[in-house]
């Protein structure tokens, strides 16, 4: 029940394990209802999207249920499904209670089992003297999902019944005299610690503790070995191909790194950065068409939405053709993954950032970094304020494309940083900066899928209804393409017009002299 | 939300039953229900084993509404709670008598309890002051038990004039036969022509039982502990006649 009324609240205890409901027969008459055994697997992303969106979802006797997350406590449940086993994205569920509440909170992340437990529980009803039931309790065991395993945990949810919370105060207080606990860490995060899982906030954007005044190199080396570190915890997901995301992130990982590596030149030996640049791309490259594929798949309902009813089946075959690749394509980017040699060249780049490496000199090596960085944040900006300036309608593609590659590393360098810009006006130039790249990613994926559909049809040329199906699409792209591209001077406006100009110049331009080179 | 009232200027005709039955079986059919007792003799509060209401006063409660809402009582069957009895409700007269529109003031009361219930079912007393005229005008529907007696017929005749001369609408009265024995001869004839005058008469009969009147002896409603007996079965299924009636 909701509104005013009834906003009553539990109160949850930890208990010692020897603390039983019948105690509480001293002072009050208590039934205590038969014992409840469930076998409980809590699942949740790779990111805890469920954890961190204030959610639980476990399954038992397969049945799926989603609750509120009460501290580490199960709170209500919010939804439930009955459900065949397999279940891993949120496209897997059917109720649409369901879908929707865990889409956003899973995105395209698959679901894995985190704990399992298997909770005991006694409902009972505590009466007055007139034998009115004043509260319910619920006492709980929790061991283990394995057999044998002694219990975890003990706890005892005291409910009052509105009108009666004195009373309840009264129960709290006499459990609370035998050594029940009012604080202390919930059924859920007991079982998550036995099985070695903390919820762990995931981000690709780290904070690397940077001060203005850090050495160049300490500051990039600290900033290549967490995105690295990164990198690596992906590996696991990318192995058994568990959702798309761990790839992705794995690329993004390594594309971070390598721009990083040329945007702050001559912080390492010109030579060594070279070769670790091309161990990145190396490693990239091994990825490259999985990762095409993988957007294609995931595209298929938007691209199948593109066309009229009767073209749609013509283009079944060609994603049934993108399926059957990305099988044999996973499997060799799995097994490349797997390679000594891929693992070998991680290390070596991660060992060469490590700061017990010894390296050469380098021009830029012991320059604080924050004036650095602002320096080559306000090169870039002008850089890119230059292209925008020669950008007009019959412009070619490719000045646009170029466009694109210089806002990027700017976004990169920006992020990297972010810590040492100052808050609210860095994050209004993102914000400009975002708007932009969305204008120009959406004119850039819109060619490269065109390009690649026509080479899927000149590679395959199958049957006339592929032909239309194909054809539809690539028409739809390339209006799409012209859409973005009209929209692309708007945005450009806004980022590169006066107040942005002048936003970046009293951000970034430094009015000290260029430092002398070493 | 519903606001029904249970009423009779006659005692004894199952009035108390009928509310507490009635309000269980309204929380069985998934309605958030609130028994609000407002019989000094507190029989439904007894039943339910709730213990009288505080005293009230209105200069500590601020407004009518929330010195109720400070007197919610929620009873041991999820989905039902109840407005304890209070010898105070006496004084419910000289309050409502002191305020604007007094006759109408209930209902704006009970109004605000609408995010929180479904239904509001009233055990009234049995007289006809200005809380019973407030009880008229704030219900969406007045049951009246009528047992087939000369007696209890001329209590509904005298209900029924009342309302014509105070021009409350007659269609709200439902009257349905309570403790019926349906080897009584009175009983019978009774029943066979009393609901010809009445429009809004209910189908359902209540028979006497035995069953009942062990409620005191249970103190829980009969649907609680004698679910299956033929009088819990003739409250759902005037519950069921009632909710038709009351639309969903």
């Amino acid at each position: 029940m909701g509104g005013g009324v009834h906003g009553k609240e539990s109160v949850r205890l930890t208990l010692p394990g020897e603390l039983g409901p019948e105690r509480l027969r001293e002072e009050w008459d208590v039934d205590i209802h038969p014992q409840e055994s469930q076998a409980l697997a809590f699942w949740d992303t790779f990111e805890w999207g469920l954890w961190f969106g204030g959610h639980v979802l476990y399954s038992s006797g397969g049945v799926y249920r989603l609750c509120a997350r009460e501290g580490g406590w199960v709170g209500a449940v919010l939804c439930e499904e009955r459900a065949g086993t397999g279940q891993r994205f949120w496209r897997d569920f059917e109720t649409g209670a369901m879908r929707s509440r865990l889409e956003g909170m899973l995105g395209l992340r698959g679901l894995a089992p985190v704990a399992e437990g298997i909770f005991r529980l006694r409902r009972c009803d505590v009466r007055n003297g007139t034998g009115k039931i004043v509260c319910r309790l619920e006492w709980a065991s929790v061991s283990p999902g394995k057999r044998g395993d002694g219990d975890l945990f003990h706890s005892c949810r005291v409910m009052p019944l509105l009108g009666y919370e004195a009373e309840a105060a009264r129960v709290v207080e006499h459990l609370v005299r035998r050594g029940a606990r009012t604080s202390g860490d919930g059924p859920v995060e007991v079982l998550l610690r036995h099985a070695g899982r903390v919820p762990r906030r995931y981000t690709l954007r780290p904070v690397f503790a940077l001060e203005t005044d850090t050495p160049a190199r300490e500051a990039v080396g600290r900033i290549v070995l967490a995105i690295l570190e990164i990198a690596e915890r992906n590996v696991p997901g990318i192995v058994n191909d568990f959702d798309t995301e761990f790839l992705h992130d794995y690329r993004i990982c390594l594309r971070k790194v390598r721009s990083l590596l040329s945007l702050v030149k001559d912080v390492y030996p010109a030579e060594e950065t070279r070769r670790m640049r091309k161990i990145l791309v190396d490693l990239a490259r091994q990825t490259n068409r999985l990762r095409d594929l993988d957007v294609y798949l995931l595209a298929r309902e938007e691209y199948l939405g593109l066309l009229p009813l009767v073209l749609r089946p013509a283009l079944f075959g060609m994603f049934e053709d993108f399926s059957a690749e990305r099988e044999r394509e996973v499997r060799r980017a799995i097994s490349k993954m797997r390679a000594a040699s891929t693992r070998r060249h991680l290390r070596e780049v991660e060992e060469y950032f490590s700061g017990e490496t010894p390296h050469e000199p380098s021009p830029a090596a012991g320059l604080q970094v924050g004036p650095l960085v602002f320096r080559r944040i306000y090169k870039r900006y002008l850089k890119i304020r230059g292209i925008a300036a020669g950008i007009g309608a019959e412009t070619p593609d490719e000045a646009v494309h170029r466009l694109r590659i210089e806002c990027k590393k700017l976004r990169y360098l920006m992020e990297f940083f972010a810590e040492l810009i100052p808050k609210e006006e860095g994050s209004a130039m993102l914000r400009l900066l975002r708007r932009l790249q969305n204008r120009l990613g959406e004119f850039n994926d819109a060619l490269v899928q065109q390009r690649s559909l026509m080479n899927y049809w000149e590679r395959k040329r199958s049957g006339s209804g592929v032909a239309l199906g194909v054809g539809g699409l690539v028409a739809v792209l390339y209006r799409r393409q012209q859409q973005a591209r009209s929209l692309i001077d708007e945005e450009l406006e806004g980022f590169c017009g006066g107040s942005t100009a002048q936003a970046f110049k009293h951000a970034f331009k430094l009015p000290v002299p260029h430092p002398q080179r070493k | 939300m519903k606001i029904l009232s249970s009423y009779s200027i006659k005692g004894g005709v199952g009035k108390t039953a009928l509310a507490v039955n009635l309000a269980f079986a309204l929380r069985e059919a998934g309605r958030r229900t609130l028994l609000l007792d407002l019989d000094p003799q507190g029989a439904a509060t007894f039943y339910f084993r709730v213990a009288n209401a505080e005293k009230f006063r209105m200069r500590d409660a601020g407004s009518l509404a929330e010195g109720l809402r400070r007197n919610i009582r929620e009873s041991d069957f999820p989905g039902l709670d109840i407005i304890p009895s209070n010898l105070g409700y006496r004084h419910f007269d000289i309050l409502l008598d002191g305020m604007a529109k007094r006759r109408r003031q209930l209902r704006k009361v009970l109004e605000e309890f609408k995010p929180d219930y479904d239904v509001i079912l009233m055990d009234c007393p049995p007289n006809i002051t200005l809380l019973s005229e407030n009880v008229f005008r704030a219900s969406d529907a007045i049951l009246v038990p009528v047992i087939p007696t000369v007696l209890s017929r001329r209590t509904l005749e005298q209900l029924a004039g009342f309302f014509r001369d105070e021009d409350l609408p007659g269609g709200m009265l439902r009257p349905f036969f309570s403790m019926v024995q349906k080897r009584n001869r009175m009983h019978r004839e009774i029943m066979d022509d009393l609901p010809a005058a009445y429009p809004g008469f209910l189908k359902t009969v209540i028979p006497f039982s035995a069953d009942v009147e062990k409620m005191g002896l249970h103190r829980m409603p009969l649907l609680a502990y004698s679910r299956a007996s033929t009088a819990a079965m003739a409250y759902r299924a005037l519950c069921d006649e009632i909710l038709c009636l009351a639309g969903p």
